[in-house]
């Protein structure tokens, strides 16, 4: 085609526009309007309508531009077929992508976690004495329990996803573990008999938090103590940093692993909790935030 | 209790700047544009084994990149383009692997206006289908936004990296070609 002008849906004919993009140049410009190109004498307004055709069919003309093909094609034999063809063209299309439009429609879009190679989960919510809670599960077991006090649901997905784990809400899926939970903080259930998903928890945590495991109801030991555990005394700082990655904190007890002085040393959803945690299991406390000596199981 | 919690958790909280942006979990961002995105994989592919492995490669490279592109960034476009790009490189990996196919539908899809009239409308369907098909990369998929997923030029521009200008350009060229190629055929 001869011309090249720009079709708005700016009803508004002669309206001074600006190219934002980063493509273009950034001057003004001023962009003819269909009825000042074709009332130029040296254009052919029959030109001017079969190039604004396109935009005219797929609803890019404003109103007064869209009027002003409608009428010329109106009195002009040639720009009418031309305008028939285009609009028969149009249906054409709309006929082409009906199956398609059905079909896709019906079609299941393939799991985003098996297209990524990523374990899926599901996740739900609960209210417990520590607060909100978000619970993870995979077909394995627990993968996750939030304090979402502490983070929000996008940052505990986030953290899932960075384990290889893609996660969607389906309550009914936690409902087990949410069971489980209560039963513990109404101080009925002293062991958990959930299975576990540490899926992309890495190997060293993993040991930590085999030993934490291990730690009864009540009890508290030491992080020297589960270093020497793991079979590496000494690595107490290297054992607090795995503990504060538990992905499944209360269900495995990294709560009842305290500094050596009593006091209560970091915790994931704060250390108020883990004195909460500690009282619902009986620890004794010296004081209001150090743990009775005697209660070291050291 | 829940005072104390807000207290604990305070550090950051307290010094009344607004909290950074954060982009959603991947997943989130899937759950809101994923189904459009998989639409559109079918109507640019037409059957649903490409459309799946259209959709597929682009969860695939979004997903890989998807820390490090800005939290404030426009997903929807951004996926857009993945599987745009995703496309438009397929078909230029098919046309060089298996030239002769393309010249072959090149010939099936310019039949001449005297052997044209004598198809019904069935075959004039499938014509233009296959001639969509045909039409560079980037026209096909500025057309299939704009007419079939109604998206407005700056969406569709972003899509392309280039300017709305030239979204548009794209999109009534394509139209344009067929209107050619279906001349006489389509005039009533």
């Amino acid at each position: 085609m001869a011309m090249n002008f720009h079709t708005s849906d700016n009803p508004g004919f002669g309206t001074e526009r600006t190219m934002t993009s980063n493509h273009s140049s950034s001057a003004a410009y001023r962009e003819p309007s269909l009825l000042e190109l074709a009332s130029r004498p040296e254009v052919d307004p029959c030109d001017v309508a079969c190039d604004a055709m396109p935009g005219y069919v797929l609803g890019d003309l404003g109103k007064l531009e869209s009027a002003w093909v409608h009428e010329h094609a109106e009195h002009c034999g040639y720009c009418r077929a031309q305008l028939e063809a285009y609009q028969s063209l149009d249906s054409a299309l709309d006929t082409c992508a009906a199956p398609v439009t059905t079909a896709c429609s019906q079609a299941k879009p393939p799991s985003v976690a098996q297209a990524l190679g990523l374990k899926e989960a599901r996740f739900g919510f609960m209210e417990s004495i520590l607060g909100p809670l978000m619970i993870a599960t995979t077909d394995t077991g627990v993968c996750a329990i939030d304090y979402l006090e502490h983070g929000d649901r996008d940052s505990s997905l986030r953290r899932l996803e960075e384990r290889g784990i893609l996660a969607q809400e389906q309550q009914q899926f936690v409902q087990p573990v949410i069971d489980q939970l209560n039963e513990y903080f109404a101080r009925k259930r002293t062991k958990f008999f959930l299975p576990l998903d540490l899926h992309g928890v890495t190997p060293f945590t993993r040991s930590v938090l085999d030993v934490a495991n291990q730690i009864g109801f009540g009890q508290v030991v030491t992080y020297g103590c589960v270093a020497i555990g793991i079979g590496q005394a000494g690595a107490s700082r290297a054992v607090g940093n795995a503990l504060g990655r538990n992905p499944v904190p209360i269900v495995v007890p990294c709560h009842r692993v305290i500094k050596s002085d009593g006091s209560m040393g970091w915790y994931t959803g704060g250390s108020h909790l883990k004195h909460r945690l500690l009282e619902i299991e009986g620890v004794r406390f010296s004081s209001p935030s150090v743990v009775n000596q005697q209660a070291l199981e050291i | 209790m829940t005072e104390l919690v807000t207290h604990l958790n305070g550090p950051g909280d307290s010094n009344g700047s607004p909290p950074p942006v954060v982009a959603p979990p991947f997943s989130v961002m899937i759950d809101r544009v994923g189904g459009e995105i998989y639409r559109y994989a079918w109507h640019l592919t037409r059957n649903q084994a490409d459309a799946d492995d259209l959709y597929q490669e682009t969860l695939i490279k979004a997903f890989r990149a998807y820390d490090k592109l800005p939290a404030d960034a426009n997903h929807r476009a951004w996926m857009y383009r993945i599987a745009s790009n995703t496309f438009i490189s397929d078909k230029r990996k098919q046309k060089r692997d298996n030239p002769l196919t393309e010249m072959m539908e090149q010939t099936l899809t310019t039949g001449t206006p005297d052997h044209a009239r004598g198809l019904d409308a069935r075959d004039l369907l499938h014509e233009v289908e296959a001639f969509v098909e045909q039409l560079p990369p980037k026209q096909r998929v500025a057309l299939v936004m704009r007419k079939y997923h109604g998206h407005d030029y700056a969406l569709i521009a972003e899509t392309l990296d280039c300017s709305e200008v030239a979204a548009r350009a794209n999109v009534h060229e394509g139209l344009r070609k067929l209107r050619q190629a279906f001349a006489d055929r389509l005039e009533v």
